[in-house]
């Protein structure tokens, strides 16, 4: 009898770390949020395709050239590609637990993403006074005043949550709280920002 | 978790940012070049393709896991787009042959 009892026991214990060991060779927190920016990405694919519809089906579209600034355009792309390298320095110093270098990268892409925030604003700003809505628009396509702000507004709101979640990352570093563990989460989340921004700077600015 | 990351020196995310910088300078110089568009449709998918895979191989580490987590995220991403456009974009060219006539 208690030969049997240890052989059930034996395959409780088996089972339970059946259910610990994470599967695809990572953490269970960073497969998670691997399925998150999965499905993020899923949304903005689906944004992006619903944009690529109303643009062929359209008879006409705006001459990019005339709508938007590109040296603005292509310098807030130069902003993003250098805060994802100084997220991922971050990472890199956070792996070998130095704590100054990944607070002082990170404040780096805190930076990087301020910046290109404003220059998202500016360019907001300058197409709303040029007359831009998201019914209408003086280049004469309506779906292209939703279109742009509708994309565009929603990855600059992931950018500026991702400026929240790299502050208080930021901080909890500092204070000596944080794991290299949870700066490669939020460095994770910051490059698929950068990831998606690849896709809407060529099919919306240059395409 | 920051497998990964350990030994990964801060010289390689610099080239990669290099590499992104010069695939970008490019892609805005093609609007200075009268080629056919659909060869200028084509460089610039290519060059989007090359930059996310770029990004998401070194700076997000997707290089470095196992293949079927890098199947995973690249078929629920890329093929699901790509799958999602295709059959849109047929309808939506359907959709502007008839607004012509």
């Amino acid at each position: 009898m208690s030969q049997t009892l240890a052989a059930h026991g034996g395959h409780a214990v088996e089972a339970a770390a059946d259910v610990e060991r994470p599967p695809l060779g990572v953490s269970w927190q960073k497969l998670m949020m691997w399925t998150f920016i999965v499905s993020d990405g899923l949304l903005f694919a689906g944004l992006l395709v619903g944009y690529g519809f109303v643009r062929i089906a359209s008879a006409s579209w705006p001459n990019r050239q005339e709508v938007f600034h590109l040296p603005l355009i292509g310098f807030m792309t130069f902003l993003l590609i250098s805060s994802s390298a100084t997220m991922a320095s971050a990472v890199a110093a956070a792996g070998r637990a130095d704590r100054r270098a990944t607070v002082r990268f990170l404040l780096l892409t805190i930076l990087g993403g301020l910046a290109f925030l404003s220059m998202q604003a500016y360019e907001w700003t300058s197409l709303i006074q040029e007359g831009a809505r998201l019914n209408a628009n003086p280049w004469g396509v309506a779906a292209f005043g939703a279109s742009f702000f509708v994309i565009t507004g929603f990855h600059g709101s992931h950018v500026l949550s991702g400026v929240v979640i790299l502050a208080i990352t930021a901080w909890r570093m500092g204070a000596g709280k944080s794991t290299a563990g949870g700066v490669e989460l939020a460095g994770l989340y910051w490059h698929f920002v950068d990831l998606v921004w690849v896709f809407i700077f060529t099919l919306f600015y240059l395409i | 978790m920051a497998n990964a990351t350990q030994g990964m020196g801060y010289r390689r995310y610099w080239i990669t940012w290099f590499f992104l910088l010069a695939v970008t300078m490019g892609m805005l110089l093609l609007e200075y070049v009268s080629w056919p568009q659909w060869i200028l449709l084509a460089v610039l998918v290519l060059a989007m393709l090359v930059k996310a895979s770029v990004i998401s191989g070194y700076f997000m580490h997707l290089r470095f896991e196992k293949p079927a987590l890098i199947l995973i995220i690249g078929a629920g991403l890329l093929l699901t787009g790509a799958i999602l456009f295709v059959l849109l974009a047929l309808d939506a060219s359907r959709v502007n042959q008839l607004s012509v006539r």
